[in-house]
């Protein structure tokens, strides 16, 4: 996508024109940014207390899964782990355009981070991360998983 | 659980019609005869092998493979009841019949679980290549 900036120091009415041929996902990201509408997640780290830890603000560009362990929310990313005050629900409906899907009741994956996807002997089948972990996709799901993935690929 | 039943009931029709024809065209093929107690048995392990693949939702949280072995182990064990309760009402099945019974059972479901095992594999494969692409639509 090219991006064109212009200054206009004297300027007071700032504003963002987007031409666009389909409304992606990309597109619409960058609608939510301009919007202020760009879903963030905070989180503490996972290993500290709740009252204790310092909020960190995530981007989901940032986080390989989320993981529904005990009530508890954790978000998986590069830099740690982080325990997210929200439903999976809730994330799985702000983060679709994002890359996010669900592949069993207690996972959200973003498949933008998946390094390769292979079944094991036993026919279950793994997502791998880049952080070296795996996400059984659960049978229940698969469907669901490959009309996102059709639906992912169409519109991009 | 009334759906549940209609569902079943809709499933072992599909299955029972598909295995009667084709038992039908392999006796026209070999110029066999069947006879009304074939028929039942073959519609009791129909009503069998449908009841226990449709338990699979039971089977979320095992793999595929012990899934398969799983229901053919309880299927083998349900059809041994039913051959000993004909066996009991009419006559007791001899040796000889209890290994044609099942062996006409196993092969067809080890091609069956083989075809799914190939079709776990190539779909995984596919959808790896759609999250390949995905991804490098993304980057542009």
């Amino acid at each position: 996508m090219k991006l064109n900036l212009y200054e206009e120091k004297d300027s007071n009415n700032e504003r963002v024109d987007l031409y666009y041929s389909k409304m992606r996902p990309a597109v619409r990201r960058i609608i939510d940014t301009v919007n202020s509408d760009r879903p963030t997640l905070s989180g503490r780290p996972a290993d500290e207390d709740l009252d204790d830890g310092e909020e960190i603000i995530l981007d989901p560009g940032e986080i390989y899964y989320l993981d529904h362990i005990d009530r508890k929310l954790f978000a998986y990313t590069g830099n740690g782990v982080f325990r997210i005050m929200n439903t999976l629900n809730a994330c799985e409906e702000m983060l679709w355009n994002y890359g996010f899907v669900r592949v069993s009741k207690s996972n959200l994956i973003n498949i933008y981070k998946i390094r390769q996807l292979k079944p094991d002997i036993n026919m279950k089948v793994y997502a791998s991360f880049d952080n070296g972990e795996r996400i059984c996709i659960n049978r229940s799901y698969k469907k669901s998983f490959n009309d996102y993935l059709k639906k992912m690929r169409g519109i991009i | 659980m009334k759906s549940r039943i209609k569902e079943y009931l809709i499933e072992l029709c599909c299955v029972y019609t598909l295995v009667s024809v084709a038992g039908a065209l392999v006796n026209m093929l070999a110029g066999t005869e069947t006879n009304n107690w074939n028929v039942i048995v073959m519609f009791l392990t129909c009503a069998i092998a449908t009841f226990v693949l449709f338990l699979h939702g039971l089977f979320d949280n095992v793999s595929p493979l012990v899934m398969i072995i799983v229901q053919y182990l309880v299927a083998c064990g349900l059809c041994a009841v039913l051959l000993l309760i004909i066996g009991a009402i009419y006559e007791p099945v001899s040796p000889r019949g209890w290994f044609e019974y099942y062996r006409s059972f196993t092969i067809p479901y080890i091609i069956l679980a083989a075809f799914y095992y190939y079709r776990v594999f190539s779909e995984a494969k596919k959808q790896d290549a759609l999250i390949r692409e995905i991804q490098e639509q993304s980057k542009k």
